[in-house]
């Protein structure tokens, strides 16, 4: 139609010309002479990221097993998915894993004796091995598979809280909860009488664990906290309010939805009660999350729903209910997508062994000399494999997120939540923003339409938190270890554009 | 550009008042001429709103009956310009553009009607809605988003939907306006709708709105009728079936 219908050429990795790339079609549009126009800003980013571009990065290496980021989307804008915290995409291994399940051995799993329901059963209940082993979980039954992590943090509500929480209580929470950890307690709360009390961030942005510190007492029977905050990707010490809790014998639940898929998580390490996280964030299919409950906890919680499997005997007045983790999944699970949950931390795993092996080595040997102090335990060699695969994606994630950060502090009148990395404050590779007199949804929509880079925007499902900053939403770009530095030079180079888009319509 | 305050909004539109003319097609040009569109030519459209504090509206009622004219089917006509107009943008862009200078024509709300309980819920951004029945029974709707391209889904429902009967308003589906989507905002179905979320929440309330005055109705055949020249005792009755409104938390939407 005009000039701003032009698209930006499809990006090219790797381009050594990238520098020399134009102007945004949209200053061009909206103004006679665009050397007046602050193109400097995106320009600068894209020249940076001439050398960036040069070293093969994670984001680079794994992009082809999915191919879901291959495609153009919006009337041929390069599709760059920068929402990663709502949910990860799949390698083809978990699709195939899918479709193999479905293809060669559906059946009812715990049911049957016949050889689909056997083959069903034992890698359903692999799959909980490998979740444990991943997590590095004493034993397979202290893991519980859900819906998500949403219905977790619900069974532990329903179960252990109803049975254990009454008036005068204290449950600990922080105002940067996803709403998924909210919720189910303030259903508690208004039936047992019990309190919740929520600690405010600190100066850093960063829930304040001084706070939180004080606020546990000998009335406190549970703290709920985020490992790594979805809106503020900032990260909480885990072991210390462990500790604190433990010391007055409370139970600590982590919301490990936005940390498990992103570092490695050790829950004997951590020394939580209870840790929940969703399939679908950590590279695996979606309607599977799962609860990490210590066993002698799990033994002691009654049942969460009704009905088959969960059951021992059942009679017409009572019923005796089988030992966890069955106890807590009544009724037919969401099979193949267990499976593909288990062919979501092979793939993990699969990164190490054949393309980050080279980087790992020193690791490695670090790691063989301490499997052979363990050799007998087979969880920990598998878990130290895990971990040093983890500890990798973990580094090359630290560098994103700080690319991420950095280049995002250029964008004209943005306001970035959370801690400052400068601080020595590892954030997670996730930015929540702001710009001046733009909304979000406006910011977003146009950056999907235009650009094809797809954010969220919105509240994140954290509205006290938003509440706290004083803002009703804000845009987020989030990263997994598929994206590389060019989605983030694009993305800041849409923003822009996207920003003087608003500007010229003012 | 939306710095024009609600009394200078209000004034605009207390001059406009509802036409007996069933031929509102030339009002509606700019769907028609979506070539041409230009902000100049939508500036003559009367239905983007005035908040509806005016007292005017309320004291002036004159006893009257619909004629069948008036129930003229608006909806129809109006929704298909608008999905041509929009299906004519073949590039996203476009439409985004188009939505923002809609936007342009919507006048903000006041910060007493921008209050949670005209909240319309499941937006990704905050959209505020109030909807009453003029004197003639027809639909008289105000929304507002603190987002731009929000604002201008608002405006856009807001040309087709005011001064509309309630039954017209409650046929719409939102597979009628899955044509506007275009790519936007999700599809039909999804809980981030502008569309579909506002026509739902909006519906809610008109039947709301019906049911109140039916029930006026049968208690006083006369009462939706009769003008009072008493303001207060007007006043009143809208005030009430905006407090009906209000004690109604639209909790699903
Ligand atoms: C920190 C956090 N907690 C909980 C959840 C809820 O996860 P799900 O919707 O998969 O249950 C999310 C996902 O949005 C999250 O980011």
């Amino acid at each position: 139609m005009d000039g701003m219908a032009l698209k930006l050429p499809s990006f090219k990795f790797l381009n050594p010309n990238i520098s020399t790339i134009r102007s945004p079609p949209l200053l061009r549009k909206f103004s006679s002479s665009s050397s007046s126009l602050p193109v400097s800003a995106s320009g600068t980013t894209l020249r940076e990221a001439g050398p960036a571009s040069n070293s093969v990065s994670l984001g680079q290496l794994t992009r082809p097993d999915f191919p879901i980021l291959h495609q153009t989307i919006n009337n041929g804008s390069k599709l760059v998915y920068l929402d990663n915290a709502a949910t990860s995409q799949k390698p083809i291994s978990v699709l195939k894993a899918l479709q193999d399940y479905y293809e060669s051995y559906n059946s009812n799993v715990h049911r049957g004796i016949h050889y689909l329901s056997a083959k069903a059963t034992e890698k359903y209940e692999l799959a909980r091995e490998k979740v444990a082993a991943f997590i590095n979980a004493e034993e397979s039954r202290e893991i519980v598979f859900t819906r998500n992590a949403t219905e977790a943090i619900n069974l532990v509500a329903y179960s252990w809280g109803f049975t254990n929480l009454k008036s005068g209580d204290e449950v600990v929470l922080t105002i940067a909860e996803h709403h998924s950890a909210i919720v189910p307690w303030q259903f508690v709360a208004q039936k047992t009488g019990a309190v919740l009390k929520f600690v405010d961030l600190n100066e850093d942005e960063v829930a304040d664990v001084v706070q939180l510190k004080e606020m546990i007492s000998s009335k406190t029977k549970l703290v709920v906290v985020h490992h790594i905050s979805n809106t503020l990707a900032s990260s909480l010490p885990i072991q210390d309010i462990v500790h604190w809790a433990h010391a007055v014998e409370a139970k600590v639940l982590v919301d490990a939805c936005q940390s498990v898929p992103h570092m490695p998580v050790d829950v004997r390490d951590l020394d939580a009660d209870f840790l929940v996280a969703s399939s679908h964030k950590m590279c695996g299919p979606t309607g599977v999350g799962f609860l990490y409950g210590k066993s002698d906890i799990l033994s002691t919680m009654p049942p969460f729903l009704g009905g088959g499997e969960m059951i021992s005997d059942v009679f017409l007045d009572h019923s005796t209910y089988a030992e966890p983790p069955s106890r807590f999944e009544a009724g037919t699970p969401a099979i193949g997508e267990v499976i593909g949950l288990g062919a979501a931390i092979d793939y993990l795993q699969g990164i190490g062994m054949q393309k980050i092996h080279d980087f790992i080595n020193p690791l490695h040997q670090y790691i063989n000399k301490y499997n052979n102090t363990i050799k007998s335990e087979m969880m920990g060699t598998i878990y130290s494999y895990i971990l040093s695969i983890y500890l990798f994606l973990f580094l090359m994630q630290m560098e994103l997120a700080n690319y991420l950060y950095e280049n995002l502090s250029t964008v004209n009148n943005i306001r970035i939540y959370g801690p400052k990395p400068s601080k020595g404050v590892d954030r997670a590779a996730l930015c929540s923003f702001n710009v001046k007199n733009i909304h979000p949804t406006d910011i977003a929509t146009f950056l999907d339409q235009q650009h094809g880079v797809a954010i969220r925007s919105g509240h994140h499902c954290a509205q006290p938190l938003h509440r706290y900053l004083g803002i009703n939403a804000s845009a987020r770009a989030s990263l997994h270890f598929y994206n590389t530095k060019e989605d983030v030079d694009y993305f800041i180079h849409a923003l822009n554009d996207t920003v003087n888009f608003f500007d010229s319509f003012k | 550009m939306y710095t024009s305050t609600a009394s200078t909004i209000s004034s605009i539109k207390t001059t406009i008042s509802p036409s007996p003319n069933p031929n509102k097609k030339e009002t509606f040009s700019p769907f028609e001429n979506t070539k041409r569109l230009s902000f100049s030519s939508f500036k003559s459209l009367k239905c983007i709103h005035s908040p509806p504090s005016n007292p005017k509206r309320l004291t002036s009622c004159a006893a009257f009956t619909l004629s069948p004219s008036l129930t003229t089917k608006l909806v129809p006509s109006k929704l298909p310009h608008l999905i041509t107009e929009f299906e004519s943008l073949s590039q996203p862009i476009d439409l985004v553009k188009r939505l923002l200078q809609y936007a342009a024509l919507l006048a903000p709300l006041p910060d007493s009607s921008r209050v949670d309980s005209n909240r319309v819920m499941g937006c990704t951004a905050q959209v505020w809605l109030e909807v009453e029945l003029d004197e003639y029974g027809k639909i008289m709707l105000w929304a507002d988003s603190d987002s731009e391209i929000t604002r201008g889904f608002c405006a856009c429902l807001v040309l087709v939907l005011d001064g509309t009967p309630p039954e017209e308003v409650l046929n719409v589906t939102t597979e009628d306006l899955a044509a506007l989507n275009i790519g936007l905002h999700g599809g039909a179905r999804s809980r981030v709708n502008t569309w579909h979320n506002v026509l739902v929440s909006m519906q809610k309330r008109v039947r709301i709105l019906v049911a109140e005055r039916d029930r006026k109705k049968d208690f006083d055949p006369f009462s939706s009728l009769i003008v009072s020249s008493d303001g207060v005792q007007a006043k009143g009755r809208y005030a009430e079936a905006q407090i009906r409104i209000k004690a109604n938390n639209f909790s699903s939407y």
